[in-house]
């Protein structure tokens, strides 16, 4: 990865990080605000809920105390009493329910049994454990005659005959439904719902409800949780089947419940819930009050400050790629044009300089390169002057012995030839042909030296191309081994050659000149002859 | 049964009967005006005897397989077309069709035949019932097609059909009736009234006779009110269907045992009922009381033998009693285990149990018998005429438990001041071809 590339990154991940960081705070300052505001206005809710609830309770213990006080009553329990026949009181309580004006009504005899009952008058005759009950007001579950519950606020009392209190009374059993009519009637802040949860399903055990119908018997075992016993205020609920863990929750605990309820698969559909058990004086869990508030209004600003986030991330990350390309320009493009005049110094190529621009580090390290670079330069150029030199004392000495070589049978058969003049002319002629032969022969050799010499001063330039450097080994030893077995020392070649071919880019004629001057060399240097060992390895 | 009569001895002949009644006034059965328009071949008196109506006489062959009915001489229909044995037999065939209790019928000069595959002993009781009244085909089709009370149905009874008038029927005398001129010109009967507002029109004066349910028969003295009551003449009885899950015999025979027929009789209609689990009630045939009446919680539950049947529906058609009827015997039913709803009365639909009410249509133990079998879908016909007999044929019905006799109710009517001489027909119906008005000129 490239200093741009990591400076591009840093750039870009310190932006998104502190963005995210002040997104996050940001929502989670806001997700507990509205979370306080949604705890305030739920409690402000069950404040007037209660206050509701006991002003309703307090309507019907008023209504039911009316009744119980009215002169009608009074005569209906003393005519009760004297005759003991309930009949012609089957339909009183409808009649006295509709002048209470309550939804629910039932006289009950002095035996405990039912005389008259407004909301289901064929239950004349069994017992009402509700006539009983200690409490002014209660909440009950009322069975209803197509066999559903509905929940009420009641209140018992007793008509008064004006005799001995010894004496079992008739009471009354009057009640108001706590339905969706109820719950239309509660103030509620806008975006809140509030929902009644009954099991106002239909009877699991008609047996034991109709002959033993205690309140707790009903209520002590919940039924499954049924979404369309869930009312608000205008009817069903939508999205009744999520508040099942809420609400069973309540049920089970006697406890009330909140939580987060996603309604739809959507988050401004969510709801922030608490669920309040309402219970029977025995503690039985009757139904169960929904509270809902809205949390769009906080998903919605939560999203318009990911979406402020979201915008300032993506202007850090581009003012990071600017700075990063800015950055680059200033620093990052002087060391990457170091690196590859480094490079190209590497490769031979040691007149590279670099611009020397700014003061700063990278200014003093082009500096400092360039200086380095001309260095090299010039410590090379004395090298090669040096090298030169060399190779001239080289070439004089070898150039000397060559000649040397020659010169000394010329020197020898110029003075052999001087002192045949002496001789006779017939030997003095064998001498002097025996010497011009000789000297011919030197003369040619010296010849051949100084041509060697020639050629190597006109070193041609070399033509390169791809040649296998096994072929170039075996044309030397096959034009040099035919010789070595002619010289009288004898000579064997002896060649040890790789099996995979060892391409090499070469001139072919001068590497064949080179390895054929080696090899006479190494001939030259075997005048006893022996093994010369011609061998390449890849 | 009837009316005390006023100080005037002799009846005037003119003035309006005004009539209310809750239901339809043409439905067979309880419809007063049906009995008023169309006359039948055989008539019963008080005894529960078939008299001569229509027919004036009659014989029967082969062992009562076979019955022939001379027709009344010199009767005529409302539109002045003599009663011929062809209208007779064109009348009957169109009124019972299939479900007739004999096989054919067929004119045979100024004789009606009747030939059964099975002895016939109770036709001439039978005939005299709703479902055999006389009436001109032509008119009976144009009744019967419509489905609403029709005006224009010829009969020969004491009154004709003049118009239906904004939901009231008025009837004119039949001034050429083979049984003599009514008293009343006429009479104005309003159907579906409430009984609430047949009251009030009766104690306002807009209203000569109203009806009285049992139910409120003690209410309707205690307001002073003028009231006629017939004996129990109809059957208060619950329907158990012989199928699904009460195909199960016990089940039935748990559900006779779990009504408390106290209950309703002492309450819901007000001690004006007569508790009865036998098809006739006591006074007819004296054996009543070996049919049991007791409710039997523990045994009905036994019964069930640890069942736990379906839901359960009753429906009846009836009125507010009716419904509360249905209702307690659901909360009993319930008791003894049956988880049973009370169907929505606005709503017909198939139910397990129908609450129903059966008329008595003759006073005859024989033929009452048989007409109340008839009712309930049992065409078989009942021949014995000893209480042993009959006894058995009620005993062997009745233990199939689908059909609970409860109770048996009398049939009452409230008159104003102005109505004398009312009377009750054996079926309870008001015999209005006999009542005069006082105020009449």
């Amino acid at each position: 990865m490239s200093l741009r590339q990591k400076l591009l990154l840093l750039f870009s991940l310190t932006v998104a990080a502190a963005v995210a960081a002040v997104a996050w705070t940001v929502l989670v300052r806001i997700r507990l605000v509205f979370e306080q505001r949604d705890q305030q206005e739920t409690a402000l809710f069950v404040s007037q809920f209660q206050r509701e609830f006991q002003h309703r309770s307090a309507e019907v213990a008023a209504a039911v105390d009316r009744t119980a006080a009215s002169e009608r009553m009074r005569v209906l329990a003393l005519e009760l009493a004297q005759s003991g026949d309930a009949s012609p009181y089957l339909n009183e309580a409808q009649t006295l329910a509709q002048d209470a004006q309550l939804d629910f009504f039932e006289i009950v005899g002095p035996d405990g049994k039912i005389v008259s009952s407004a909301q289901w008058p064929a239950r004349f005759g069994y017992p009402e454990p509700a006539a009983t009950a200690a409490a002014a007001t209660f909440l009950k579950r009322e069975e209803l005659p197509d066999g559903t519950t509905a929940l009420g606020i009641f209140a018992v009392r007793a008509v008064r005959r004006g005799e001995s209190a010894a004496e079992p009374p008739v009471r009354l059993v009057g009640g108001k439904r706590l339905d969706q009519g109820f719950l239309a009637d509660l103030p509620v802040a806008p975006g809140m719902q509030i929902c009644l949860y009954s099991d106002a399903g239909l009877n699991q055990n008609p047996e034991v409800s109709v002959t033993e119908a205690a309140p707790s018997a009903t209520a002590s075992s919940p039924t499954p949780f049924d979404p369309r016993h869930l009312v608000g205020a205008y009817g069903e609920v939508a999205s009744a089947a999520r508040y099942q863990t809420l609400i069973d929750a309540a049920r089970q605990s006697g406890q009330p419940a909140s939580g987060i309820l996603y309604l739809t698969d959507r988050r401004e559909d969510s709801v922030s819930a608490t669920a309040i058990p309402l219970k029977d004086g025995s503690g039985n869990v009757l139904a169960v009050l929904t509270v809902t508030i809205s949390r769009a209004g906080m998903v919605q600003a939560q999203q318009h400050i990911r979406a402020i986030a979201y915008g300032v991330a993506a202007a850090g990350i581009l003012f990071a790629i600017l700075c990063s390309l800015w950055i680059a320009a200033r620093v990052s493009r002087p060391i990457e044009r170091l690196a590859a005049a480094a490079e190209e110094v590497a490769g031979g190529n040691w007149e590279t300089r670099v611009p020397e621009g700014g003061r700063d580090e990278v200014g003093v390290l082009a500096r400092s390169f360039n200086h380095m670079t001309a260095q090299l330069a010039s410590q090379r150029e004395r090298l090669v002057q040096t090298e030169r030199v060399a190779a001239w004392r080289e070439l004089a000495r070898r150039l000397a012995h060559e000649l040397k070589n020659p010169l000394f049978p010329l020197q020898l058969t110029v003075e052999n030839l001087a002192r045949a003049r002496q001789l006779p002319e017939a030997e003095f002629d064998e001498v002097f042909r025996e010497s011009t032969a000789t000297l011919g022969m030197e003369i040619a050799n010296l010849k051949t030296i100084i041509g060697r010499f020639s050629d190597f001063s006109k070193m041609p330039k070399p033509e390169l191309e791809r040649i296998d450097a096994r072929d170039a080994i075996e044309r030397v030893r096959s034009l040099y081994e035919a010789a070595g077995d002619q010289d009288a020392a004898k000579i064997r070649f002896e060649v040890q050659l790789s099996a995979q071919s060892m391409p090499l880019d070469a001139d072919p004629e001068l590497l064949h000149r080179a390895m054929s001057n080696l090899v006479l060399n190494a001939m030259d240097a075997m005048p006893e002859g022996g093994t010369l060992t011609l061998s390449a390895q890849p | 049964m009837a009316l005390p009569a006023s100080a005037r001895t002799r009846p005037h002949y003119g003035g309006t009967l005004r009539v209310e009644v809750e239901g339809d006034a043409w439905q067979r059965n309880a419809g007063l005006a049906r009995r008023l328009v169309l006359d039948g071949l055989t008539r019963l008196d008080a005894e529960g005897t078939a008299q001569p109506a229509l027919a004036d006489s009659w014989a029967t062959e082969s062992g009562n397989h076979l019955w022939q009915f001379g027709l009344r001489p010199g009767v005529h229909f409302h539109d002045g077309s003599a009663l011929t044995s062809t209208a007779v037999v064109a009348s009957l065939t169109a009124a019972c069709g299939a479900s007739c209790p004999w096989t054919a019928v067929r004119a045979v000069g100024s004789s009606v035949v009747f030939t059964g595959d099975s002895p016939m002993p109770n036709l001439p009781a039978l005939l005299a019932g709703d479902n055999y009244l006389i009436a001109l085909t032509e008119s009976w089709s144009a009744s019967t097609a419509g489905g609403v009370t029709p005006p224009n149905v010829k009969g020969t009874g004491p009154f004709q059909f003049t118009e239906l008038n904004n939901g009231k029927l008025i009837l004119a005398a039949n001034d050429s009736c083979w049984q003599g001129r009514p008293f009343v010109d006429k009479i104005e009967i309003a159907g579906h009234k409430s009984i609430r507002d047949q009251w009030l029109d009766l104690s306002v004066g807009r209203a000569d006779l109203v009806e009285v349910p049992a139910e409120q028969l003690r209410q309707a003295r205690e307001q002073h009110l003028t009231v006629a009551v017939s004996p129990p003449v109809e059957l208060l009885a619950l329907a158990v269907a012989d199928g699904g899950i009460l195909a199960n015999p016990n089940l039935r025979a748990a559900i006779a045992l779990a009504v408390d027929r106290g209950a309703l009789s002492n309450v819901i209609f007000q001690k004006q009922g007569e508790i009865a689990a036998s098809l006739l009630p006591s006074a007819l045939t004296g054996y009543s009381f070996l049919f049991s009446a007791d409710r039997d919680l523990n045994k009905a539950r036994e019964l069930r033998g640890g069942l736990t049947p379906p839901p359960l529906t009753i429906s009846t058609d009836g009125g507010a009693a009716m419904q509360l009827a249905a209702q307690r015997i659901a909360l009993n039913l319930r008791e003894a285990g049956f988880n049973v709803q009370v169907a929505d009365p606005g709503r017909p639909q198939f139910t397990d149990l129908v609450l129903l009410r059966l008329t008595l249509a003759s006073n005859h133990p024989r033929a009452g018998l048989e007409s109340l079998l008839r009712a309930v879908g049992v065409a078989t016909p009942v021949q014995e005429s000893d209480p042993a007999g009959l006894y058995r044929v009620e005993r062997e019905f009745l233990d199939t438990h689908t059909l609970i006799p409860l109770l048996y109710l009398p049939r009452a009517y409230a008159a104003s001041g102005r109505v004398r001489d009312l009377r009750l027909g054996p079926d309870g119906a008001p015999l209005l071809a006999g009542v005069s008005l006082e105020d009449a000129p």
